[in-house]
Protein backbone atom coordinates (compact mmCIF):
# COMPACT_ATOMS: atom_id res chain seq x y z
CA UNK A 1 0.00 0.00 0.00
CA UNK A 2 2.76 2.24 1.31
CA UNK A 3 4.77 1.89 -1.76
CA UNK A 4 2.09 2.18 -4.32
CA UNK A 5 1.27 5.44 -2.59
CA UNK A 6 4.77 6.31 -3.07
CA UNK A 7 4.88 5.63 -6.75
CA UNK A 8 1.54 7.18 -7.65
CA UNK A 9 3.02 10.51 -5.79
CA UNK A 10 6.12 10.02 -7.80
CA UNK A 11 4.02 9.88 -10.96
CA UNK A 12 1.79 12.74 -10.13
CA UNK A 13 5.18 14.81 -9.51
CA UNK A 14 7.02 13.23 -12.69
CA UNK A 15 3.89 14.77 -14.43
CA UNK A 16 3.45 18.32 -13.19
CA UNK A 17 7.23 18.71 -13.72
CA UNK A 18 6.59 17.97 -17.23
CA UNK A 19 3.54 20.06 -17.62
CA UNK A 20 5.58 23.17 -15.95
CA UNK A 21 8.52 22.10 -18.26
CA UNK A 22 6.46 22.33 -21.12
CA UNK A 23 5.07 25.85 -19.97
CA UNK A 24 8.19 27.85 -19.35
CA UNK A 25 9.40 26.61 -22.89
CA UNK A 26 5.88 27.95 -24.09
CA UNK A 27 6.07 31.40 -22.22
CA UNK A 28 9.77 31.79 -23.33
CA UNK A 29 8.91 31.81 -27.31
CA UNK A 30 5.55 33.94 -26.52
CA UNK A 31 8.40 36.94 -25.94
CA UNK A 32 8.69 37.15 -29.17
CA UNK A 33 5.05 37.79 -29.61
CA UNK A 34 4.50 41.19 -29.85
CA UNK A 35 1.75 44.68 -30.36
CA UNK A 36 1.81 45.12 -34.34
CA UNK A 37 1.31 48.84 -35.16
CA UNK A 38 0.41 50.43 -38.41
CA UNK A 39 3.45 51.52 -40.31
CA UNK A 40 4.33 54.80 -40.25
CA UNK A 41 3.89 56.52 -43.22
CA UNK A 42 7.04 58.71 -44.17
CA UNK A 43 9.87 60.55 -42.24
CA UNK A 44 7.84 63.50 -41.55
CA UNK A 45 5.70 60.66 -39.33
CA UNK A 46 8.88 59.52 -37.50
CA UNK A 47 10.07 62.96 -36.89
CA UNK A 48 6.77 63.97 -35.07
CA UNK A 49 6.88 60.89 -33.26
CA UNK A 50 10.38 61.77 -32.18
CA UNK A 51 9.53 65.14 -31.31
CA UNK A 52 6.40 63.85 -29.37
CA UNK A 53 8.29 61.60 -27.44
CA UNK A 54 10.84 63.82 -26.84
CA UNK A 55 8.48 66.63 -25.14
CA UNK A 56 6.79 63.81 -23.42
CA UNK A 57 10.11 63.17 -21.40
CA UNK A 58 10.98 66.38 -20.80
CA UNK A 59 7.69 66.78 -19.15
CA UNK A 60 8.12 63.86 -17.17
CA UNK A 61 11.41 65.58 -16.19
CA UNK A 62 9.83 68.17 -14.92
CA UNK A 63 7.72 66.44 -12.89
CA UNK A 64 10.88 64.62 -11.04
CA UNK A 65 12.16 66.50 -8.08
CA UNK A 66 14.62 69.36 -8.55
CA UNK A 67 15.75 69.48 -5.04
CA UNK A 68 17.57 66.43 -3.05
CA UNK A 69 14.43 64.46 -1.94
CA UNK A 70 14.67 61.15 0.74
CA UNK A 71 14.24 57.82 -0.51
CA UNK A 72 13.66 54.95 2.23
CA UNK A 73 13.67 51.04 1.14
CA UNK A 74 11.53 49.13 4.03
CA UNK A 75 12.36 46.11 2.79
CA UNK A 76 16.13 46.24 3.26
CA UNK A 77 15.74 49.07 5.78
CA UNK A 78 18.15 51.86 4.02
CA UNK A 79 17.65 55.69 3.88
CA UNK A 80 19.01 57.56 0.97
CA UNK A 81 19.60 61.22 0.75
CA UNK A 82 19.47 61.57 -3.37
CA UNK A 83 19.93 64.46 -5.38
CA UNK A 84 18.72 63.74 -9.06
CA UNK A 85 20.66 60.05 -9.88
CA UNK A 86 23.45 61.29 -7.02
CA UNK A 87 23.44 59.77 -3.64
CA UNK A 88 24.05 62.00 -1.49
CA UNK A 89 23.46 59.86 2.15
CA UNK A 90 23.37 56.36 2.33
CA UNK A 91 21.68 55.10 5.96
CA UNK A 92 20.97 52.28 7.61
CA UNK A 93 17.80 52.57 9.04
CA UNK A 94 15.12 50.79 11.11
CA UNK A 95 11.24 50.81 9.33
CA UNK A 96 8.08 49.30 10.80
CA UNK A 97 7.71 46.08 12.16
CA UNK A 98 4.46 44.94 10.33
CA UNK A 99 3.36 43.41 14.06
CA UNK A 100 -0.28 43.85 15.05
CA UNK A 101 -2.00 44.95 18.52
CA UNK A 102 -5.32 44.90 19.04
CA UNK A 103 -7.09 48.25 20.01
CA UNK A 104 -9.00 46.96 23.53
CA UNK A 105 -12.58 47.49 24.00
CA UNK A 106 -12.73 48.17 19.89
CA UNK A 107 -14.00 45.47 18.50
CA UNK A 108 -11.75 44.02 15.86
CA UNK A 109 -9.88 46.97 15.38
CA UNK A 110 -6.00 46.80 15.20
CA UNK A 111 -2.70 48.81 15.17
CA UNK A 112 -0.30 47.72 12.40
CA UNK A 113 3.33 48.60 12.71
CA UNK A 114 3.90 49.80 9.05
CA UNK A 115 5.87 51.93 7.53
CA UNK A 116 3.39 53.94 5.02
CA UNK A 117 4.42 53.43 1.74
CA UNK A 118 4.43 56.02 -1.09
CA UNK A 119 5.20 59.78 -1.30
CA UNK A 120 5.34 62.47 1.52
CA UNK A 121 6.90 65.55 2.43
CA UNK A 122 8.58 66.53 5.36
CA UNK A 123 6.50 68.90 7.35
CA UNK A 124 8.33 69.53 11.02
CA UNK A 125 11.97 69.50 11.97
CA UNK A 126 12.60 69.07 15.19
CA UNK A 127 15.70 69.78 17.53
CA UNK A 128 15.53 67.86 21.05
CA UNK A 129 11.89 66.36 20.47
CA UNK A 130 9.81 64.80 22.61
CA UNK A 131 8.57 61.46 22.85
CA UNK A 132 4.69 61.81 23.56
CA UNK A 133 3.81 58.49 23.77
CA UNK A 134 0.67 57.40 21.75
CA UNK A 135 -1.79 54.61 23.74
CA UNK A 136 -0.46 51.78 21.63
CA UNK A 137 2.71 52.14 23.65
CA UNK A 138 1.33 51.69 27.35
CA UNK A 139 -1.37 49.22 25.92
CA UNK A 140 1.99 47.17 24.27
CA UNK A 141 3.92 46.79 27.91
CA UNK A 142 0.42 45.86 29.53
CA UNK A 143 -0.14 49.51 31.18
CA UNK A 144 -2.71 51.38 31.69
CA UNK A 145 -3.01 54.87 29.31
CA UNK A 146 -2.23 57.63 31.23
CA UNK A 147 -5.01 60.45 31.18
CA UNK A 148 -2.60 63.20 32.32
CA UNK A 149 -0.80 64.26 28.82
CA UNK A 150 2.25 65.03 30.80
CA UNK A 151 2.70 61.24 31.89
CA UNK A 152 3.03 60.78 28.03
CA UNK A 153 6.02 62.29 26.99
CA UNK A 154 9.65 60.97 27.31
CA UNK A 155 12.70 62.85 26.88
CA UNK A 156 15.84 61.48 25.04
CA UNK A 157 14.34 58.62 22.80
CA UNK A 158 14.11 60.12 19.39
CA UNK A 159 17.70 61.70 19.61
CA UNK A 160 18.84 64.95 18.80
CA UNK A 161 16.48 65.74 15.86
CA UNK A 162 13.02 64.46 14.11
CA UNK A 163 11.75 64.83 10.80
CA UNK A 164 7.79 64.33 10.91
CA UNK A 165 6.14 63.64 7.88
CA UNK A 166 2.21 63.56 8.71
CA UNK A 167 0.23 61.26 11.30
CA UNK A 168 2.61 61.17 13.98
CA UNK A 169 5.35 59.64 11.71
CA UNK A 170 8.54 60.56 12.06
CA UNK A 171 12.52 60.20 10.70
CA UNK A 172 14.30 60.42 14.04
CA UNK A 173 17.01 58.71 16.33
CA UNK A 174 17.15 55.91 18.47
CA UNK A 175 18.66 54.56 21.51
CA UNK A 176 18.64 50.72 20.10
CA UNK A 177 21.45 50.99 17.40
CA UNK A 178 22.06 47.50 16.78
CA UNK A 179 18.33 47.01 15.31
CA UNK A 180 19.13 49.06 12.94
CA UNK A 181 18.94 47.51 9.55
CA UNK A 182 15.99 45.28 10.98
CA UNK A 183 12.37 45.91 10.87
CA UNK A 184 11.64 46.55 14.15
CA UNK A 185 9.42 50.17 14.41
CA UNK A 186 5.95 51.57 14.99
CA UNK A 187 5.75 52.63 11.79
CA UNK A 188 8.85 55.36 12.35
CA UNK A 189 12.21 55.26 10.95
CA UNK A 190 14.86 55.55 12.91
CA UNK A 191 18.70 56.29 12.17
CA UNK A 192 22.24 56.47 14.08
CA UNK A 193 22.91 60.19 15.39
CA UNK A 194 25.45 61.23 12.78
CA UNK A 195 22.92 60.29 9.92
CA UNK A 196 20.18 61.49 11.60
CA UNK A 197 22.03 65.16 11.71
CA UNK A 198 23.36 64.84 7.82
CA UNK A 199 19.44 64.01 6.78
CA UNK A 200 18.64 66.44 9.11
CA UNK A 201 20.80 69.39 7.77
CA UNK A 202 20.19 68.05 3.70
CA UNK A 203 16.39 68.03 4.19
CA UNK A 204 13.98 71.25 4.25
CA UNK A 205 10.01 71.45 4.79
CA UNK A 206 8.70 70.55 2.07
CA UNK A 207 11.28 67.80 0.94
CA UNK A 208 9.65 64.87 -1.07
CA UNK A 209 10.05 61.55 1.09
CA UNK A 210 9.74 58.12 -1.46
CA UNK A 211 8.87 55.05 0.55
CA UNK A 212 8.49 51.46 -1.29
CA UNK B 1 27.25 90.94 -7.86
CA UNK B 2 25.46 93.28 -10.65
CA UNK B 3 22.93 91.95 -13.69
CA UNK B 4 25.46 90.85 -16.16
CA UNK B 5 27.55 88.42 -13.90
CA UNK B 6 24.61 86.93 -12.69
CA UNK B 7 23.67 86.31 -16.03
CA UNK B 8 26.99 84.67 -16.92
CA UNK B 9 26.88 82.58 -14.20
CA UNK B 10 23.21 81.23 -15.25
CA UNK B 11 24.16 80.96 -19.09
CA UNK B 12 26.61 78.15 -17.77
CA UNK B 13 25.09 76.34 -14.91
CA UNK B 14 23.45 73.08 -16.63
CA UNK B 15 20.11 73.27 -15.08
CA UNK B 16 18.84 69.60 -13.93
CA UNK B 17 14.99 70.51 -13.59
CA UNK B 18 13.85 69.82 -16.60
CA UNK B 19 16.48 68.27 -18.51
CA UNK B 20 16.52 65.57 -21.26
CA UNK B 21 15.86 61.93 -19.69
CA UNK B 22 15.93 58.77 -21.33
CA UNK B 23 12.75 57.15 -19.62
CA UNK B 24 13.61 54.16 -21.81
CA UNK B 25 17.46 53.47 -22.57
CA UNK B 26 16.79 50.36 -24.95
CA UNK B 27 13.98 52.50 -26.94
CA UNK B 28 15.33 52.89 -31.04
CA UNK B 29 14.39 56.40 -31.66
CA UNK B 30 13.75 55.63 -35.47
CA UNK B 31 12.00 52.78 -34.75
CA UNK B 32 8.46 53.87 -35.32
CA UNK B 33 6.23 51.49 -33.48
CA UNK B 34 8.64 51.18 -30.63
CA UNK B 35 8.15 55.29 -30.73
CA UNK B 36 4.41 55.18 -30.69
CA UNK B 37 4.27 52.49 -27.55
CA UNK B 38 6.84 54.51 -25.63
CA UNK B 39 4.57 57.64 -26.21
CA UNK B 40 1.78 55.70 -25.51
CA UNK B 41 3.14 54.81 -22.40
CA UNK B 42 4.44 57.77 -20.89
CA UNK B 43 1.38 59.86 -21.77
CA UNK B 44 -0.17 57.23 -19.01
CA UNK B 45 2.79 57.69 -16.85
CA UNK B 46 2.55 61.64 -16.78
CA UNK B 47 -0.89 61.18 -15.61
CA UNK B 48 0.26 59.17 -12.51
CA UNK B 49 3.53 60.71 -11.85
CA UNK B 50 1.49 64.04 -11.48
CA UNK B 51 0.20 62.82 -8.23
CA UNK B 52 2.07 61.94 -5.10
CA UNK B 53 2.07 58.31 -5.00
CA UNK B 54 4.37 55.36 -6.12
CA UNK B 55 3.16 53.52 -9.18
CA UNK B 56 4.34 50.17 -11.29
CA UNK B 57 5.90 50.42 -14.77
CA UNK B 58 6.41 47.06 -16.48
CA UNK B 59 8.53 46.85 -19.33
CA UNK B 60 8.25 43.76 -20.95
CA UNK B 61 10.25 45.23 -23.44
CA UNK B 62 13.05 45.93 -21.74
CA UNK B 63 12.53 43.13 -18.98
CA UNK B 64 12.26 45.02 -16.25
CA UNK B 65 9.35 45.96 -13.47
CA UNK B 66 10.15 49.60 -11.87
CA UNK B 67 8.36 51.09 -8.69
CA UNK B 68 8.55 54.27 -9.37
CA UNK B 69 7.29 58.28 -8.08
CA UNK B 70 7.40 60.83 -9.56
CA UNK B 71 8.87 59.92 -12.73
CA UNK B 72 11.99 58.96 -10.67
CA UNK B 73 12.66 55.03 -10.64
CA UNK B 74 12.86 53.75 -6.89
CA UNK B 75 14.07 50.50 -7.65
CA UNK B 76 13.70 47.43 -10.01
CA UNK B 77 12.76 43.75 -10.25
CA UNK B 78 14.36 42.40 -13.54
CA UNK B 79 12.01 39.90 -14.92
CA UNK B 80 13.19 36.51 -15.96
CA UNK B 81 10.29 34.99 -18.48
CA UNK B 82 7.15 35.96 -19.36
CA UNK B 83 4.02 35.51 -20.86
CA UNK B 84 0.46 37.08 -21.52
CA UNK B 85 -2.91 36.51 -23.03
CA UNK B 86 -4.94 38.88 -24.27
CA UNK B 87 -2.25 41.37 -23.97
CA UNK B 88 -2.89 43.29 -26.65
CA UNK B 89 -5.58 44.41 -24.47
CA UNK B 90 -2.67 45.70 -21.74
CA UNK B 91 -2.84 49.46 -22.39
CA UNK B 92 -4.47 51.90 -20.19
CA UNK B 93 -3.71 52.41 -16.38
CA UNK B 94 -4.51 49.53 -14.23
CA UNK B 95 -5.23 49.58 -9.89
CA UNK B 96 -4.55 46.97 -7.89
CA UNK B 97 -7.66 44.97 -6.12
CA UNK B 98 -6.27 42.10 -4.70
CA UNK B 99 -3.36 40.93 -3.44
CA UNK B 100 -1.91 37.77 -1.46
CA UNK B 101 -2.61 38.16 2.19
CA UNK B 102 0.59 38.48 4.76
CA UNK B 103 0.64 37.02 8.14
CA UNK B 104 1.42 39.27 10.61
CA UNK B 105 2.50 38.07 14.00
CA UNK B 106 0.34 39.27 17.01
CA UNK B 107 1.59 41.83 20.41
CA UNK B 108 0.51 40.12 23.27
CA UNK B 109 0.22 43.16 25.78
CA UNK B 110 2.45 43.15 28.70
CA UNK B 111 4.16 39.39 27.09
CA UNK B 112 8.12 39.30 27.97
CA UNK B 113 8.90 37.67 24.64
CA UNK B 114 8.71 39.89 21.63
CA UNK B 115 7.13 39.21 18.35
CA UNK B 116 9.81 38.09 15.34
CA UNK B 117 8.86 41.33 13.18
CA UNK B 118 7.55 41.16 9.56
CA UNK B 119 10.29 40.15 6.67
CA UNK B 120 10.96 39.87 3.37
CA UNK B 121 11.20 36.46 3.68
CA UNK B 122 7.77 35.78 4.83
CA UNK B 123 6.31 37.34 1.90
CA UNK B 124 5.24 34.66 -1.07
CA UNK B 125 6.79 34.15 -4.17
CA UNK B 126 4.37 32.49 -5.49
CA UNK B 127 1.16 34.61 -6.36
CA UNK B 128 -1.33 36.34 -8.34
CA UNK B 129 -2.61 39.81 -8.06
CA UNK B 130 -5.92 41.35 -9.54
CA UNK B 131 -6.21 44.84 -11.04
CA UNK B 132 -9.38 47.09 -12.51
CA UNK B 133 -9.94 47.16 -15.48
CA UNK B 134 -9.62 43.57 -15.56
CA UNK B 135 -5.89 41.93 -15.20
CA UNK B 136 -4.48 39.46 -13.81
CA UNK B 137 -0.90 38.71 -12.86
CA UNK B 138 0.48 35.84 -12.22
CA UNK B 139 4.05 36.06 -10.07
CA UNK B 140 5.84 32.68 -10.28
CA UNK B 141 9.33 32.02 -8.70
CA UNK B 142 12.24 30.55 -11.06
CA UNK B 143 13.17 27.26 -10.88
CA UNK B 144 16.72 27.70 -9.89
CA UNK B 145 17.48 26.23 -7.06
CA UNK B 146 20.67 24.11 -5.34
CA UNK B 147 19.07 21.34 -4.08
CA UNK B 148 17.39 19.03 -6.65
CA UNK B 149 14.31 18.15 -4.43
CA UNK B 150 13.63 21.90 -4.03
CA UNK B 151 13.67 22.61 -8.10
CA UNK B 152 11.47 19.48 -8.14
CA UNK B 153 9.25 20.77 -5.38
CA UNK B 154 8.91 24.32 -7.09
CA UNK B 155 8.31 22.44 -10.51
CA UNK B 156 5.49 20.56 -8.78
CA UNK B 157 4.06 23.88 -7.57
CA UNK B 158 4.00 25.55 -10.98
CA UNK B 159 3.04 22.77 -12.74
CA UNK B 160 0.07 21.95 -10.16
CA UNK B 161 -1.04 25.83 -10.44
CA UNK B 162 -1.09 25.22 -14.41
CA UNK B 163 -3.16 22.30 -14.60
CA UNK B 164 -5.89 24.62 -12.22
CA UNK B 165 -5.24 27.51 -14.57
CA UNK B 166 -6.15 25.39 -17.35
CA UNK B 167 -9.22 23.82 -15.86
CA UNK B 168 -10.60 27.11 -14.57
CA UNK B 169 -10.02 28.89 -18.14
CA UNK B 170 -11.62 25.76 -19.30
CA UNK B 171 -15.03 26.16 -16.85
CA UNK B 172 -15.16 30.13 -17.08
CA UNK B 173 -18.32 31.10 -18.20
CA UNK B 174 -17.28 32.58 -22.05
CA UNK B 175 -20.10 35.37 -22.19
CA UNK B 176 -18.23 36.84 -19.04
CA UNK B 177 -15.48 39.82 -19.63
CA UNK B 178 -12.33 38.69 -20.87
CA UNK B 179 -9.13 38.75 -18.73
CA UNK B 180 -5.72 40.11 -19.56
CA UNK B 181 -3.20 37.63 -17.88
CA UNK B 182 0.26 38.58 -17.52
CA UNK B 183 2.22 36.05 -16.16
CA UNK B 184 5.79 36.98 -14.54
CA UNK B 185 8.87 34.80 -13.83
CA UNK B 186 10.89 36.19 -11.21
CA UNK B 187 13.97 35.02 -8.98
CA UNK B 188 12.40 34.25 -5.51
CA UNK B 189 13.82 37.17 -3.87
CA UNK B 190 12.78 39.85 -6.51
CA UNK B 191 9.02 37.88 -6.36
CA UNK B 192 9.06 38.72 -2.58
CA UNK B 193 10.56 42.46 -3.17
CA UNK B 194 7.69 42.78 -5.00
CA UNK B 195 5.11 41.45 -2.95
CA UNK B 196 6.48 44.04 -0.19
CA UNK B 197 6.42 46.79 -1.98
CA UNK B 198 2.88 46.15 -3.43
CA UNK B 199 0.33 48.58 -2.05
CA UNK B 200 -3.95 48.36 -2.40
CA UNK B 201 -4.86 50.71 -5.30
CA UNK B 202 -1.13 50.80 -6.61
CA UNK B 203 -1.43 51.99 -10.33
CA UNK B 204 -0.02 49.98 -13.07
CA UNK B 205 0.98 50.76 -16.42
CA UNK B 206 2.47 48.20 -19.06
CA UNK B 207 4.61 49.42 -21.96
CA UNK B 208 4.34 45.94 -24.17
CA UNK B 209 7.28 45.00 -26.90
CA UNK B 210 6.48 45.54 -30.82
CA UNK B 211 7.47 44.33 -33.82
CA UNK B 212 11.44 45.21 -34.41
Amino acid sequence: MGRLLLATSAVVLLLLVVISAFTTNHVASENSAAVHQPAVQDKDDLRTLQARYKALSKQLSHLMPNQPYILVDTARNRLYVKHQEQVVLDAIASTGSGIILDKPGEGNSQWIFDTPRGEFLVKSKLTNPTWIKPDWAFIEEGLAVPQNAADRAEQGVLGEYALGFGKGYFIHGTLYTRLLGKNVTHGCIRLNDSDLKGVYKLARVGTPIMIF
Amino acid sequence: MNLCAILFLLAFTTPSWGKDIKVFPDLNLNNPNELKEATRVLEEELKLAARPQTYLLIDLSGGTIHIKGRGVGLHQIPIIVWSAESWKDLKGIHRLVARPQVVRRKVEPGAEVEQEPISLADMPADYVLSFSPSLSVTVVPSVESDSLFQSAVLLGKVGWRNVRDWTSRLLMDRSSEPTAHLRLTLSVNHAQSLAWSLVDGMALVIRRPTDK
